[in-house]
């Protein structure tokens, strides 16, 4: 793990146990806030972190202790990028049910799937639906 | 009402206020303890309703929200009015996003709240 305030990386595998995603999540609001990210886009960050780990580690790897999350996170200036692998067996997510559906609306599932589209720029699946990568924008740099 | 860990409550006018002990409310043990101390509180409850407020929360993940959507569904078979108040600008999108803010009623401050009941 190398740290700066311009750009800092992460690249690690975590194991499959929810305090990782709170340390990670903690480490990469701290980040944001050291690289001057506004309230709203940290805040938009945290939930599409905290639901694409957690997603990985509850649904991906049904938090096997013999699995782990592969996770590369990036803060570079005012972009931010990261990488959530698990080692399940994928999902498809255009199956996923609309939660906004009013039939819907009481169910559990889909919620997080769409939050995570809902608060970063650009999330893309990969083929067999194990892997997710986020991308932001800081929406205040240069404002 | 009895001793919780994850709220706080207190009986004003017609409502029990419900307030929240985390800031982040993130972690699955806590938000598994969070659903069941919410559900008790529609046998302990003879107000007309309950309000959740949300001042110092700044953070609310898809797994919480899905223990209020089931308190919702709940006190409505109980008979109780639910309301949502003082959600920050980012938590308050979370239910617009998700069009949640059709299924509850959240308003802006706590006594607004009460008297909708």
């Amino acid at each position: 793990m190398e740290s700066t305030t311009q750009h800092w990386r992460y690249d690690d595998h975590i194991p499959s146990e929810p305090d990782c995603c709170a340390t990670i999540v903690g480490m990469v609001l701290e980040q944001l806030e050291k690289n001057g990210w506004g309230n709203k886009d940290t805040f938009g960050i945290h939930m599409a972190m905290e639901e694409a780990v957690m997603n990985a580690i509850d649904h991906g790897n049904n938090r096997s202790p013999d699995k782990t999350v592969h996770l590369v996170i990036e803060i570079c200036g005012d972009r931010f990028y990261s990488k959530i692998t698990d080692q399940g067996d994928g999902f498809d997510p255009s199956k996923v049910p609309d939660p906004t559906d009013e039939e819907n609306l009481e169910k559990d599932c889909g919620r997080g799937v769409m939050l995570i589209r809902n608060f970063v720029d650009v999330v893309l699946y990969n083929d067999k639906g194990n892997s997710l990568e986020l991308t932001k924008k800081n929406s205040e740099a240069n404002a | 009402m009895s001793e919780f860990e994850c709220i706080a409550t207190e009986i004003l006018e017609k409502a029990t206020i419900v307030k929240f002990v985390d800031q982040r409310i993130t972690d699955p043990a806590r938000i598994e303890s969070l659903g069941r101390e919410l559900l008790s509180l529609l046998d302990a409850t003879s107000e007309t309703g309950i309000v959740l407020n949300f001042d110092g929360v700044s953070f609310f993940s898809s797994a919480a929200i899905n223990k209020l959507i089931k308190l919702e569904s709940e006190s409505k078979k109980n008979g109780l009015q639910l309301r949502l108040s003082n959600l920050r600008p980012e938590v308050r999108d979370l239910f617009s996003y998700t069009n949640l803010d059709s299924l509850f009623q959240i308003k802006d401050d706590q006594i607004d709240a009460i008297e909708s009941l």
